[in-house]
């Protein structure tokens, strides 16, 4: 790479470019993580004991987590919610990536897509909160259903997970409609004519036709929203309840108001850990590689 | 089984433009047709509106004699093999042949047997694991076939398949098409804008331009007797000479072509003494030597190419450039660039047509 921007712009300006790339992903990522993990090992002291006797390294910051039922038990409800909240988001998302890339016009795609993103340009804090309105106990949501006939008394959607499912989807549904837009239109519209033509109904087409082709979107769109949704911390700390907390609360508490960075960093990094495991074992499954992914 | 197909006065209309003017055409069973036409003159409608892609604004299609309205596409008795074949790359060669049968819920040993008998008749067998992506192109071109027969369709329909294909493979492919065609006794709709396909392959070729049908006829009767200026000019090559008709008398007409004079060629009833007209010679009709009931043209070489078989001449008239093609045995040290030749053609070799006919 050094040699391409040599030969292109010189030597002055390669060193500048790559000096700086250099400086942002050492000292901004790799550095603060490497302390992370170095805090994660050590326990919780006073400033005074820092570097003293008691300073050594051991793994119990990691043991606590496995000795407190109830973190255990917030964190396997989070790595499951974030999985509903990937497949809830899939099954929305398909249909109007596949309306956008095949179906509509144009410039009725394009009118679409704007539409999709302006909200987006809204802090995502503003937008959470406009969910805690809507699905208010007397919100209008449940005016609504009630008006209409569909309940007879309103529902609490914000007590439980309900609120902080329907919070997230809304929250990651572009991360999974483009990955899986831009794998669709890629495809042959004469493929799916062709299964059409040998007589396939419409679930066929799609099941044998149209997602083998677009599984790399598929699971790029998937490994984004399931981070995204076990890493948030403003959806379910607005939209959730005391009942449905996230794992990533019990991060926020262990650093800023427990004050134990330690046990924080451990916490942060099993999250991290099973995650990135988790998303393994499911492209293991899928059979997607990480070529696929990088298309 | 009647596999006829019967454009029952269809009409295509795309908003304010009409694709396809006001058609009725019968294909018969069994029959090879063909649409032949540039591009944009609505060839691919027809056939989208066959496999029911399309549906007609007006009209009616019916296969064999039933009709297609409402029909979605995957419920027709059609079975399309595209312009860029769309095999399905994710699958093998076999799981593309078998595509259609698992659909219909064929079990798996039906299905195996069904794609090593097409795999056999397409002269591939034994490649039913292999990728598609590994198979060359020819070899593509004779799996979409296969696939496309394994649905056992009344009619097959042919969207330009050759034309990815290098010439001595098309060739190739257009005798396997017809052989196939006779083995299976489907009725195919093929679509080109290629007349050499068309001509050699059809039973019948339909000619199209402008969403208009120009003619229907076999390929002897098009290239002989075409209908219209369109099909004149666009099947074969021909020599096209502007003038006025004069006079008509049984069948035949003179015109008054200017400077080259009169001249005269059989006509078609819709032409009238006092139109506006063109004649039409083609390039091996002309000879050196003028017999009994010939006229001649004088004109002098521009240019000679010698082919092997045959010499192509360009020659200048005093009106228009033509086209002249010789066998090779009448090549003389005469034909040179800048010679002065006399080109005679035999009246009944010439046709008039009307700038604007239509069947």
């Amino acid at each position: 790479m050094f040699n391409q921007l040599k030969a292109r712009f010189g030597s002055g300006l390669a060193v500048g470019v790559i000096g700086m790339i250099a400086i942002w992903i050492i000292a901004m990522v790799v550095l603060p993580q490497l302390l992370m993990v170095d805090y994660s090992f050590r326990p919780n002291l006073l400033p005074a004991d820092i570097g003293g006797p008691k300073d050594v390294y051991s793994l119990v910051n990691y043991q606590t987590l496995f000795t407190n039922k109830i973190h255990l038990e917030i964190f396997f409800k989070t790595i499951w919610s974030s999985v509903l909240v990937t497949g809830l988001t899939l099954i929305v998302s398909y249909p109007i990536a596949f309306y956008l890339a095949k179906v509509a016009t144009p410039q009725k795609a394009a009118l679409c897509l704007v539409l999709l993103i302006i909200p987006f340009w809204i802090n995502e804090i503003l937008r959470t909160f406009a969910w805690y309105i809507i699905l208010a106990y007397k919100g209008p949501l449940n005016a609504l259903l009630l008006w209409l006939g569909f309940i007879h008394r309103p529902i609490r959607f914000l007590s439980g997970d309900g609120g902080v499912l329907i919070g997230m989807v809304y929250a990651y549904i572009l991360f999974m409609i483009f990955p899986i837009y831009n794998a669709i239109e890629s495809l042959d519209t004469n493929q799916i004519k062709a299964a059409r033509n040998l007589g396939a109904g419409w679930i066929r087409t799609h099941w044998r036709v149209v997602i083998p082709h677009a599984k790399p979107g598929i699971a790029t769109g998937c490994i984004m929203t399931f981070m995204l949704a076990a890493g948030s911390y403003a959806v379910p700390s607005i939209l959730g309840s005391p009942g449905s907390r996230w794992f990533t609360q019990i991060i926020y508490n262990w650093f800023f108001e427990g004050g134990d960075w330690n046990q924080g960093a451990a916490y942060a990094f099993l999250l991290l850990v099973i995650c990135i495991g988790f998303i393994a074992l499911v492209m293991r499954v899928f059979k997607v590689g990480l070529g696929d992914i990088a298309k | 089984m009647d596999s006829s197909v019967h454009l029952d006065n269809v009409v295509m209309q795309f908003g304010e433009f009409t694709a396809i003017q006001k058609t009725d055409l019968q294909i018969e069973s069994g029959e090879f047709f063909s649409f032949l036409g540039p591009s944009g003159c609505g060839k691919t409608t027809i056939l989208n509106m066959i496999s029911g892609f399309l549906e007609p604004t007006h009209g009616d299609v019916k296969i064999g004699g039933q009709s297609m309205r409402g029909v979605p596409a995957n419920k027709r008795p059609t079975s399309m093999i595209f312009q860029n074949l769309a095999l399905f790359p994710l699958m093998t060669v076999a799981e593309n042949i078998e595509f259609g049968l698992e659909v219909r819920g064929v079990s798996k040993a039906e299905r195996k047997k069904a794609s090593d008998r097409l795999l056999e008749l397409v002269a591939l067998d034994g490649s039913g694991s292999k990728k598609v992506t590994e198979l060359s192109g020819g070899q593509r071109q004779r799996i979409a076939i296969a696939r496309a027969l394994a649905v056992e369709p009344r009619v097959l329909l042919l969207d330009e398949p050759l034309s990815a294909l290098d010439l001595k493979l098309r060739q190739h492919m257009r005798a396997e098409l017809k052989d196939i065609q006779r083995k299976t006794g489907i009725t195919f709709i093929y679509i080109t804008h290629d007349q050499g396909e068309a001509l050699t392959m059809s039973d019948r070729v339909g000619v199209m331009s402008a969403g208009r049908l120009q003619q229907v006829a076999d390929p002897i009767t098009l290239y002989r007797d075409p209908h219209t200026s369109f099909v004149a000019s666009f099947v074969g090559e021909n020599n096209g000479i502007e003038g006025k008709v004069l006079s008509l008398n049984n069948g035949m007409a003179e015109m008054d072509c200017g400077q080259l004079g009169r001249l005269q060629g059989r006509v078609h009833n819709t032409v009238k003494a006092g139109d506006q007209a063109t004649l039409f010679i083609r390039p091996e009709h002309f000879r050196l030597q003028a017999e009994d009931n010939m006229l001649t043209i004088p004109s002098k070489i521009e240019e000679v190419n010698f082919e092997g078989a045959y010499l192509t001449l360009n020659a200048n008239t005093a009106a228009t450039k033509l086209a002249i093609q010789l066998g090779a045995h009448q090549f003389s040290e005469s034909l040179v660039a800048g010679a002065d030749i006399s080109l005679s053609y035999k009246v009944e070799d010439a046709i008039i047509l009307g700038a604007a006919e239509y069947v």
